[in-house]
């Protein structure tokens, strides 16, 4: 059996710690592992720059919280790199990055609190956008 | 037994030079990356990057592993390349790349991560490493 949980969030600061507790629709959804779950299974994010700003910078979360055991886990997930176009050209789009991590094996503890935070690290690309997936299992 | 991750990463800023990746975002001095107690093996590296574009140019980047931390002594993996034709108007999003590994560590001792432009100079380039240990 699998629980998952997805949250998401704007990082619009460069190497700013910046948690992600929404959901869309939902504005706080429950970061708490599920009753009976004892692993992240697999790990899932997304991410893409609105490429506003001329830099060069890499996503990674960081898990933690009460309920991570063995300390606080970063993962690198993607990069976004962007350098102004000519005055009068349009920029082209970026397609935004998927990331899945098969076998993830973290162990949490359930029924307390995880914390699931992002951070966009390097040079700033301008905005940026976050979504993360952990799926929970035994 | 359950799995470990630890990261770092870095700007590099001159072709063929080795920099070493210490500061983790808003972390600026993490301290040592040390290999945790109860690990046996470093069992895969995941890494990001992202270049500034600010060079007509096309070169790879490599990431180095050294230290007390691995017994066997150092070793090197493929990150990605970059190229562009023209110096304006690029935006890239790049996925993580994951390599599976078995590389024997020595459990509290050092493992230090460099990132490398090799190739042609690309302009800057932001690398990050996730060590995923067992």
């Amino acid at each position: 059996m699998s629980r998952t949980i997805t949250v998401e969030g704007d990082v619009n600061a460069i190497d700013t710690r910046t948690l992600l507790t929404s959901q869309g629709s939902v504005t706080a959804p429950s970061l708490v592992v599920p009753a009976g779950m004892t692993k992240i299974k697999q790990f899932v994010a997304t991410g893409a720059a609105d490429g506003l700003a001329a830099g060069h910078g890499i996503f990674f979360v960081r898990l933690g919280g009460n309920a991570v055991l063995g300390g606080e886990q970063t993962i690198m997930f993607g990069g976004e790199d962007s350098i102004a176009v000519q005055a009068g050209s349009d920029a082209a789009p970026s397609l935004g990055s998927f990331f899945k991590l098969d076998d993830a094996d973290i162990d949490v503890r359930p029924s307390d609190t995880i914390t699931i935070a992002a951070e966009l690290a390097g040079v700033d690309v301008g905005d940026t956008t976050v979504a993360i997936t952990l799926v929970y299992g035994k | 037994m359950s799995k470990l991750y630890r990261s770092r990463e870095g700007t590099i800023s001159a072709v063929d030079t080795k920099t070493q990746l210490s500061t983790l975002g808003s972390e600026t001095a993490p301290g040592p990356l040390l290999v945790p107690a109860g690990i046996r093996t470093l069992h895969a590296v995941i890494t990001a990057m992202a270049t500034s574009q600010a060079v007509a140019a096309d070169g790879s980047v490599i990431l180095r592993l050294e230290g007390p931390g691995l017994p066997e002594g150092p070793e090197t993996l493929v990150v990605g390349s970059q190229g562009v034709s023209v110096a304006t108007g690029g935006h890239g999003s790049r996925t993580a790349n994951r390599i599976i590994l078995d590389i024997p560590v020595t459990v509290a001792n050092e493992i230090l991560l460099f990132g490398e432009n090799v190739g042609e100079d690309v302009g800057d380039v932001t690398l990050g490493a996730t060590l995923e240990f067992i």
